[in-house]
């Protein structure tokens, strides 16, 4: 199974909706998005005046470039198949592509908050959200679009496919030949690869000829550098662990003392 | 402050029981605590509470409210809507953001400064009510009830005006809904078929869609656009006629790119072609046309070569569109609009829409213009009471009207002119609930002047909008999410689809916080204390409701068991009513002195050097209200100027470079925006999204961001039929670093 | 281990400093309080801030009405927006009722408070102030400590910046130098206090 999103470019209007309708579900940051929409145009396409939108997320990527990037000692983990039961135990960092429904998630409790998987996806799908902290990383955890995966595995539709006002966005899974899905990607859906790269973003695009083009030519993004990424990751994996053993020896010196104090409290009471 | 002693110190020395003081009530209980979780947890999980209706704009979609203790944590569209189901747009997604917003109004307060330069002080509402209700009433018995004024907007509005116009007995009441948007269209439509035209257009079923400047898609309301996108994928042909190569032209077949002010030469040419080429509905023209002859003959010069000269576009494509009308007659969809107060030329243009789609036959058929049969529901107000004389400004000495086709109330401008001149009487009290005069109404000067002319001014708003800046007393409404009022009824909105109706009714989805408190409880108080009490309607705004839906034989107890939306077998709405008429030509029209069949009148072009300003929508705002709403305002956070790309490099200038502007009387854009150049708009005038450039010094965001279009309207135009005002008449040249920049001669 | 009358102290404290933040009225803006604030002032070495007070106070007609129009304008309705809403969701998450007010109601509960029936929203700064008061009074050190850090703390230095920012009156500049150089003190010294 391979979850995958739809945007039909023919019936969005560019309202918005499904990126505040995300803000909402998910409470995101007012300065942030898991998701966007951006208005392209009017220019011309050859001859034809064109404009369009780029309702943009997450492409939950066949290949994502994000995973091997992270930094996080891998742990066991163990995934359950929603449909069937199956279940299978994978050794996962922080973030990972799940082996049954092909959706990237993220370990927040995990997430040293060290921003490479952000800096290397070619779309900015990610952010580091700064309200999200703990004694791992005070500087906020990667978030992103989870494709509503909890929502989904509720039996719910994404937020934002279910306040889409025009049916615009449709949402299901692109391994099932028959569903609405796959039947856009046979009309010739197509996701935004970055130049150069190959990464199968599993949120594709339908649109008019020459809306498709404008699209393209305009929201094709570059490969990040993967060097930049790779060093900052590496010092993050070094300092942060590092860092977290220091603020845990403080911390639970403060913490034994509250306990003390605490017991201390109601032993009075009593 | 540098204190010089550490806490510690202090502690060790002072004793302070001088400074005691007593304790808040508290109540004890247990409970746990946990540390938040780091993922949030989706608000799906929360309880569900139905019944909301939005306002964020006047489309009022049908919500649910997901709630978290006593926080509501989003609002969604009501699955059990036919309207538009779980979908809500934007604004009704960023609710939260104004229900929740810290500068809303909390408390009544009154200005102890001076009027547009206020210092507001938190008063009780015993206080607040008694000073509007003395200050009105001395208005009302020294210069009679026509010296009080009511600016009104929005659902809450209706009950005040109702009681201002029918109990005390003013005329004067302006509404923005009416003469700064759609009362000409309202007007020009029921004196051609004797019905307000609504956007009720069967999209979904058309063959063709004409679209006159209207920007679906920047202009969002929800179950129109699901009709209008519904309408493409099943086919219809999409004509747009705009100078701006807009969100609904790029969705376009025909995009006419035409001259701004020259729509109704480009109708009048196609009524034309089609009346001479006989391809206009014989049949339908036959039995319910009235005055086709007139019609006929007074539009005869109207050639396709004359149009494309005074429209500036191709006399082939005006034969193209005229054509694709034909032959997609009758199941055509010839849009009325919504906000047409564009040029003073607009009554005419309105007439000739109503004209033209009787011309094709489409009316009451599938595809063309269907109104749909709503249920009924009651409509308890205040009663109409007995007044000496209406001293209505819009009649003159000789019992003539001034604007004969005036929307109910009274055009803004004889209200503003009176309150200036104090003649044919002064107007000394004024009401603004919901509206702000300041930024709707062109002539932002004008309107201070006669807001300081007053002696008394009164504001109700949820918001602390510009206009309140003027009131004596500002009074804190509670919002749509927190409150009873409105019954919204309806139909599925494919009419394809099984004929259904709905009845539904605003219910709270949240308590009200502060002080905040509804219209019915503001305006009794008011009626009390000016003597009205025996008249007052009811004691309550849920009684109100209770009383309204009565008459369709339910209670808020069985919409609540619905989960707040009642639906019942529809009715067929192609039925045509009884006693229909399309009357091409109007004798009543030609009585009051204006012509009798659709007819162009020009409008003055921009002076050499100037460009028109032309404005529109966002589909994240609805005129000021979403302002202030941190989510939308993030979402759009300014309003680029579209100016043309071979004009612009003309020009020198390029895509982001800030400017202003300087309007034809020399006033000059208090803030900046940037440029976007583009090839999708005209050379003869600029675009702007309207909402923006708020004068708000301690906003957090967004603060100067863009431009008020509005404070650019120094030229005030009026539609003569309707006294309505006419919005795009102003020209604008671009500023640079403070400097004019010319558009070369070449250009 | 502190001493039962310096934990007293503290409650007094940040109640006097919640009475402070109150819409001024007459029935509680009496000449007797200004008589405490002058000599707490006096005390702490502000001797200049209650000259200055003074001074405003001599030169107003009407002394109380100019504090609530202050008051109005910094933490109710400016024009056309407020200056600084005493509420921490505004702060940190540019909004009223927030999750953190959530949060923070669920720490008074789980220390034994909860809000009255026609209470303000449990972030304002003078619940926050109360509870502190309470915990105060308790002699919940940790309770107090852990309140400070967690949720008093974060927002209040933003506030407090821009009531000094806007503030034209001299009064609200001090009552919050006052809460500022309490709270602060009060998380300084907190944990050497509770050594024992």
């Amino acid at each position: 199974m391979q979850y995958g999103m739809i945007i039909d470019l023919e019936r969005c209007v560019g309202c918005h909706a499904c990126t505040i309708a995300c803000k909402a579900e998910w409470e995101v940051p007012v300065d942030f998005g898991r998701n966007w929409v951006y208005r392209m145009g009017p220019s011309l396409v050859g001859t034809e005046m064109a404009s369009t939108y780029y309702p943009g997320l997450c492409n939950h990527c066949e290949d994502p470039v994000c995973v091997p990037e992270c930094p996080a000692d891998a742990e066991e983990m163990t995934f359950t198949d929603a449909k069937t039961g199956k279940t299978a135990t994978v050794e996962v960092a922080a973030t990972w592509k799940d082996p049954f429904d092909g959706t990237v998630q993220i370990d927040k409790a995990r997430c040293l908050g060290c921003g490479a998987c952000a800096d290397v996806c070619p779309y900015n799908a990610r952010y580091i959200n700064p309200d999200l902290v703990d004694d791992v990383s005070d500087e906020g955890k990667a978030d992103k679009c989870t494709y509503c995966k909890p929502r989904v595995d509720a039996g719910l539709e994404p937020a934002c496919v279910q306040t889409c006002i025009t049916d615009a966005r449709i949402f299901g899974d692109l391994s099932d030949p028959d569903s609405a899905v796959s039947r856009y990607v046979k009309n010739g859906a197509v996701g935004i690869e970055p130049n150069g790269g190959e990464l199968g973003p599993n949120s594709r695009y339908y649109g008019k000829k020459k809306d498709m083009a404008l699209l393209m030519e305009t929201q094709t993004p570059e490969l990040a550098n993967l060097s930049h990424v790779r060093r900052r990751a590496m010092l993050a994996s070094l300092v942060k662990p590092a860092m977290k053993k220091a603020k845990n020896i403080g911390l639970l010196g403060v913490v034994g003392a509250v306990i003390a104090k605490g017991v201390m409290d109601s032993n009075k009471e009593e | 402050m540098a204190f010089n002693l550490t806490r510690r110190k202090f502690l060790q020395s002072a004793s302070l029981a001088a400074v005691a003081l007593p304790l808040s009530e508290v109540i004890a209980s247990e409970s746990g605590i946990q540390r938040s979780p780091l993922e949030t947890p989706g608000s799906f999980q929360d309880k569900t509470v139905v019944g909301g209706i939005c306002e964020m704009c006047f489309w009022r979609c049908q919500l649910t409210g997901k709630t978290r203790n006593d926080r509501l944590v989003k609002i969604e569209g009501n699955p059990k809507s036919i309207d538009n189901g779980t979908a809500i747009c934007a604004r009704g997604n960023a609710g939260i953001q104004l229900l929740y917003d810290p500068d809303r109004l909390k408390y009544p307060l009154k200005n102890v400064g001076e009027r547009g330069n206020p210092k507001w002080k938190r008063i009780s509402w015993d206080e607040a009510l008694k000073e509007c209700g003395t200050k009105l009433k001395e208005v009302e018995e020294k210069y009679g009830p026509q010296g009080i004024s009511v600016f009104p907007h929005g659902s809450t509005a209706k009950y005040p005006m109702h009681f201002f116009e029918r109990a005390v007995g003013t005329h004067n009441v302006s509404e923005a809904s009416f003469f700064q948007c759609r009362g000409i269209r309202d007007t020009a439509y029921v004196a051609t078929t004797g019905m307000p035209p609504g956007e009720f257009v069967d999209m979904p079923n058309s063959k063709a869609i004409l679209l006159i400047g209207s920007h679906l898609g920047e202009n969002v309301h929800v179950s129109h656009i699901k009709r209008y996108i519904k309408g493409l994928q099943n086919g219809a042909k999409l004509i747009v006629v705009d100078p701006r190569y807009s969100a609904s032209a790029a969705k376009s077949d025909i995009w006419v790119k035409i001259k701004p002010g020259t729509d109704t030469a480009f109708l009048l040419a196609i009524m034309n072609y089609l009346i001479t080429e006989k391809k206009y509905d014989q049949d339908f023209v036959e039995e319910y046309g009235y005055g086709f002859d007139e019609l006929a003959a007074g539009i005869k010069e109207w050639s396709f070569e004359k149009a494309a000269k005074e429209c500036d576009v191709p006399a082939a494509q005006i034969k193209e569109v005229a054509d694709l009308l034909a032959e997609s007659a009758p199941g055509v969809s010839i849009h009325p609009g919504r906000h047409v107060s564009w040029y003073g030329n607009d009554f005419q243009r309105q007439r000739s829409l109503a004209c033209l789609t009787g011309l094709l036959g489409a009316y009451f058929v599938k595809g063309g213009w269907v109104p749909g049969k709503n249920p009924k529901v009651g409509g308890v107000s205040w009663a109409k009471k007995e007044h000496e004389g209406e001293h209505n400004l819009n009649v003159d000495e000789d019992d003539e009207y001034l604007h004969p086709f005036s929307p109910p109330g009274t055009p803004t401008e004889l209200i503003r002119d009176a309150a200036l001149t104090g003649k044919p009487y002064p107007i000394k009290g004024c009401v603004i609930w919901g509206q702000n005069p300041i930024q709707t109404i062109p002539g932002q000067e004008k309107m201070k002047d006669v807001l300081r002319q007053m002696d008394f001014v009164m504001c109700v708003d949820v918001m602390p909008t510009d206009a309140t800046m003027w009131a004596d007393i500002l009074l804190p409404e509670v919002s749509y999410l927190e409150r009873y009022d409105y019954i919204k009824t309806g139909t599925q909105w494919n009419f394809a689809d099984k004929q259904q109706q709905y009845i539904s009714a605003r219910m709270p989805l949240v308590k009200p916080m502060f002080e905040r408190k509804d219209q019915v409880y503001i305006t009794n108080e008011i009626a009390r204390l000016m003597g009205y009490e025996k008249d007052i309607p009811v004691q309550t705004v849920e009684e109100m409701v209770e009383k309204n839906l009565e008459v369709a034989g339910l209670t808020l107890e069985q919409l609540r068991k619905e989960d707040g939306i009642h639906i019942r077998e529809g009715k067929n709405p192609y039925q045509m009513p009884e006693d229909f008429e399309v009357m091409f030509y109007n004798e009543d029209i030609e009585d009051a002195g204006f012509p009798g069949i659709p007819t162009y009148v020009t409008v003055e072009q921009p002076p050499k050097g100037f460009l028109r300003l032309l404005y529109g929508r966002v589909p994240v705002h609805t005129f000021n209200r979403s302002q202030n709403n941190i989510w939308l305002n993030k979402a759009m956070p300014d309003n680029p100027v579209w100016l043309n790309d071979a004009l612009a490099a003309k020009m020198g200038l390029k895509d982001g470079d800030v400017v202003g502007f300087v309007n034809q009387d020399g006033f000059k854009s208090r803030t900046t925006t940037t440029v976007k150049t583009t090839p999708g708009i005209r050379t003869d005038g600029v675009y702007m999204a309207h909402g923006y450039g708020s004068s708000n010094p301690l906003m957090s965001v967004g603060v100067d961001a863009g431009v008020d279009d509005t404070s650019l309207m120094t030229k005030i135009t009026v539609d003569p039929e309707t006294g309505a005002h006419g919005m795009r008449n102003n020209f604008v040249k671009i500023t640079k670093d403070g400097k004019v920049i010319e558009i070369p001669a070449s250009a | 281990m502190p001493s039962s009358l310096s934990t007293d102290h503290v409650s007094t404290l940040y109640r006097f400093c919640a009475q402070s933040m109150q819409y001024p009225e007459p029935n509680w803006f009496t000449a007797q309080y200004l008589t405490s604030l002058s000599t707490l002032l006096e005390t702490l070495g502000g001797k200049n801030e209650v000259r200055l007070l003074q001074k405003t106070f001599d030169a107003s007609l009407d002394p109380i009405e100019d504090l609530q129009v202050e008051h109005t304008r910094l933490f109710i309705n400016g024009v056309p927006h407020v200056a600084a809403p005493p509420y921490a969701s505004v702060y940190l998450e540019k909004t009223l009722k927030g999750k953190y007010s959530e949060e923070v109601l669920l720490f008074y509960q789980s220390h034994g408070y909860t809000m009255t029936e026609n209470a303000d929203l449990p972030d304002s700064l003078i619940h926050q102030l109360e509870f502190l008061s309470f915990v105060a009074e308790d002699q919940n050190r940790s309770a107090e400590e852990e309140f400070l850090k967690r949720f008093f703390l974060p927002w209040f230095s933003t506030f407090s910046a821009r009531v000094t920012k806007e503030a034209q009156h001299p009064f609200y500049q001090i009552i919050i130098s006052i809460i500022e150089f309490f709270t602060k003190e009060e998380e300084e010294y907190g944990v050497q206090l509770n050594e024992a």
